[in-house]
């Protein structure tokens, strides 16, 4: 599986990668540490626990990761909880809402992370 | 100023640094989360040298290791273990550091004002944009923050070393407002003809001069508290603590340019305005500046110090200024004469008078011709007093002429400004004319320091005024540095021997052989000679004796309106003859 095919796989922007990170070896590294930095795993975590600053940080970091990776809808939806959470915003979602959300996010990015992993298989 | 902050100082040369020829610029890039560093990277690395920090605290390792070299930091704002918020924080406290600019790199818009305040000067937001424009942003940064270096490379003066003139008053000020218990003085040192040094021994000597002094200054400041700066082409200011004599500070500069050039004479002087708690340093230097210009041309003393009685005087000199407008509108300006007589003829006959100006000012009373001629003399506004005595003394003599058919030459003055004045000529023929006169009578006195000064021009203009019939008299003869051969090619008629001649001829056998001189050449020339400030009996009989023609004096009059003048004019009609 080239690169390519593989954000086929996963409804990727691979053009948007290649242009924040500008050569395929560099998209390459990154989309395979992307399964293993856990940042998506962190942001569970913490909405298990419902803390709000750690949410934050997390969702914005998974944010910026996968909008720099090309992966636009794990962006879009982290971005949905790091604003619910944002010191000084007001809160919109029932914490059942940010649950089912949270759990989007998990089951998207295990798909994902499934295209990452079958493409480093080869 | 703190000793550090000078030996740092001590240190620049105030040339303008080029980081161009130093390679790549350094940048570092502070982001938590390796893609990002990456990415800036790959889109950086082909322009700048790139160092990374994963967290705030390997931040501010990095600048504090690479503080010289570091042209820009690119900062993430959520880190772990320090954010960057706390970085700036820390950047921003240390006079070092605080001036490298930042680019914050955050992907929400909130975060970008609380960045701007605490002095980000610009954003990159995340997801990374296309990198044309993260190149551009952070090209651009480098560009004003360049700009901003070039301007604080001008901090100093290139060929002196010295201060440039707006971080001079910028120091100063807060020297002055900071550090009162300093008292400061403020000195203005100015080069005599600095114009003349440089055309007669090429602007690169000049320069040797300039930065002779400059150096001379710097060594002196560093003995004692103080800054300098050269303001302008050949002047400096000097800020420094009080000296128990600054002719010490001026001698030795002095010295240090004598040193330089035999064949060149240069004269150094020097204004001093003593500290004052409630005078800024600007006043302070203007001050400074103006006692500096009291002493120009004063080789032997070419130290002043603005004093008390310089102050009145500059106020009074500035209302002056403003009032003279008004003070020609209002006839607060009066004429007034002083005969001369011919005291070879006995008893002495009147013979002619001199036109004086007073100024009677409604708020500050008679004012001193002393006060303001070399006032306007200054600024080209003494035409318009000269042609306010030349017209009042046209229609007096013109009166005079109908009402007694008396003779009476009148004299007025004529400055430098006057002679340079291209209409001048005409304006003279048509005050004859209007007034009915003959050239004869007015006679045109011209200061004997404006024949020495430059001369051809003024020659020109004197000759033509002769040879339309005017009579010229050469005024204050002795009181400067005429030379007796230039005397036989002047177009001039008579000789007024100044009153410093006369003071002392009775006691003086030494004055009264100098005046027998002058009354001698001046026969020899076909001159004829007044002697001014004739003051008592025994001084006039010795001038008569001596041979001299007129007289004019206290002894006679002091200057009077014209209606007193009208009693002398009446006496010497009842002598008769």
């Amino acid at each position: 599986m080239t690169l390519k095919e593989l954000y086929e796989t996963i409804g990727g922007d691979y053009e948007q990668a290649l242009r924040v990170l500008r050569m395929d070896k560099l998209v390459d590294k990154h989309i395979r540490k992307y399964v293993k930095n856990g940042v998506v795993e962190k942001l569970v975590d913490a909405g298990n626990r419902m803390d709000p600053n750690e949410m934050f940080e997390c969702a914005h970091a998974v944010k910026g990761i996968s909008g720099n990776l090309g992966l636009r809808e794990l962006s879009e939806m982290a971005s949905e909880i790091a604003e619910e959470f944002r010191a000084g915003n007001v809160r919109r979602m029932s914490d059942e809402e940010v649950a089912k959300k949270l759990s989007d996010i998990d089951a998207r990015f295990r798909t994902t992370a499934d295209g990452i992993r079958a493409y480093e298989a080869g | 100023m703190d000793p550090e902050d000078k030996k740092r100082r001590g240190k620049d040369t105030g040339m303008i640094q080029s980081k161009q020829i130093e390679g790549p610029k350094l940048v570092l890039v502070v982001d938590d989360h390796e893609i990002n560093r990456d990415a800036l990277g790959v889109i950086l690395e082909d322009a700048y040298h790139i160092i990374y920090a994963e967290n705030g605290k390997e931040a501010l390792d990095q600048v504090y290791r690479h503080a010289e070299e570091l042209s820009i930091i690119l900062l993430d704002l959520n880190m772990p273990v320090m954010s960057g918020f706390e970085v700036m924080e820390r950047l921003k406290k240390d006079e070092q550091l605080k001036d490298i600019p930042i680019i914050v790199l955050t992907a929400d818009k909130s975060a970008e004002l609380k960045a701007l305040q605490m002095g980000a000067a610009d954003f990159i937001t995340k997801p990374f944009d296309i990198p044309e424009v993260i190149l551009a942003r952070v090209s651009g940064l480098l560009e004003r923050s360049e700009g901003r270096k070039l301007i604080s490379a001008a901090e100093h003066d290139w060929l002196t070393g010295l201060y440039t003139r707006n971080f001079f008053f910028e120091y100063a000020n807060r020297l002055f407002h900071y550090h009162p218990e300093l008292h400061l003085d403020a000195i203005v040192l100015d080069i005599e003809k600095f114009h003349t040094i440089n055309a007669v021994n090429g602007r690169e000597f000049g320069n040797t001069v300039l930065r002779e002094i400059g150096g001379e200054i710097r060594a002196f400041l560093s003995e004692t508290e103080g800054i300098a700066c050269r303001i302008e082409a050949d002047r400096f200011n000097i800020y420094c603590s009080r000296q128990p004599d600054y002719h010490t500070l001026l001698d030795r500069l002095q010295r240090k340019v004598s040193m330089l050039s035999l064949k060149a004479s240069i004269h150094l002087r020097m204004g001093v305005m003593l500290w004052n708690q409630d005078i800024e340093p600007i006043l302070m230097f203007d001050r400074a500046r103006a006692a500096c210009n009291m002493v120009r041309g004063v080789y032997q003393n070419p130290l002043m110090v603005y004093d008390d009685e310089m102050h009145q005087r500059e106020l009074l000199n500035q209302r002056l200024l403003n009032d003279l407008n008004n003070a020609t509108k209002e006839f607060q300006l009066k004429v007034y004469y002083q005969p001369k007589y011919d005291v070879q003829s006995d008893p002495p006959r009147l013979k002619s008078a001199e036109a004086l100006i007073r100024w009677v000012h409604p708020e500050l009373g008679m004012i001193s011709p002393g006060d303001f001629i070399p006032l306007f003399e200054g600024n080209g506004l003494i035409s318009i007093v000269d042609s306010f005595v030349w017209n009042e003394a046209a229609r007096q003599v013109s009166r005079w002429k109908k009402k007694y058919n008396f003779l009476l030459p009148v004299s007025v003055n004529l400055s430098r400004a006057d002679v340079f004045d291209p209409t001048l000529v005409d304006r003279l023929v048509k005050l004859i004319e209007e007034n009915n006169l003959s050239f004869k009578d007015i006679k045109l006195e011209v200061t004997e320091s404006a024949y020495t000064d430059k001369a051809q021009d003024l020659l020109n203009i004197v000759k033509r005024l002769r040879d339309l019939g005017f009579e010229i008299e050469m005024d204050d003869f002795g009181s400067g540095y005429s030379s007796l051969n230039m005397l036989s090619d002047m177009p001039i008629d008579v000789l007024k021997m100044d009153m410093k001649f006369i003071r002392n001829i009775e006691q003086s056998e030494t004055d009264m052989h100098l005046v027998r001189l002058i009354l001698d050449i001046a026969k020899y020339l076909r001159l004829m000679v007044v002697a001014e400030g004739v003051e008592t009996e025994g001084q006039l009989n010795l001038l008569k004796d001596a041979g001299c023609d007129l007289v004019q004096g206290f002894y006679f009059s002091r200057p009077i309106p014209p209606e007193e003048f009208e009693k002398l004019i009446e006496k010497d009609m009842a002598i008769g003859g």
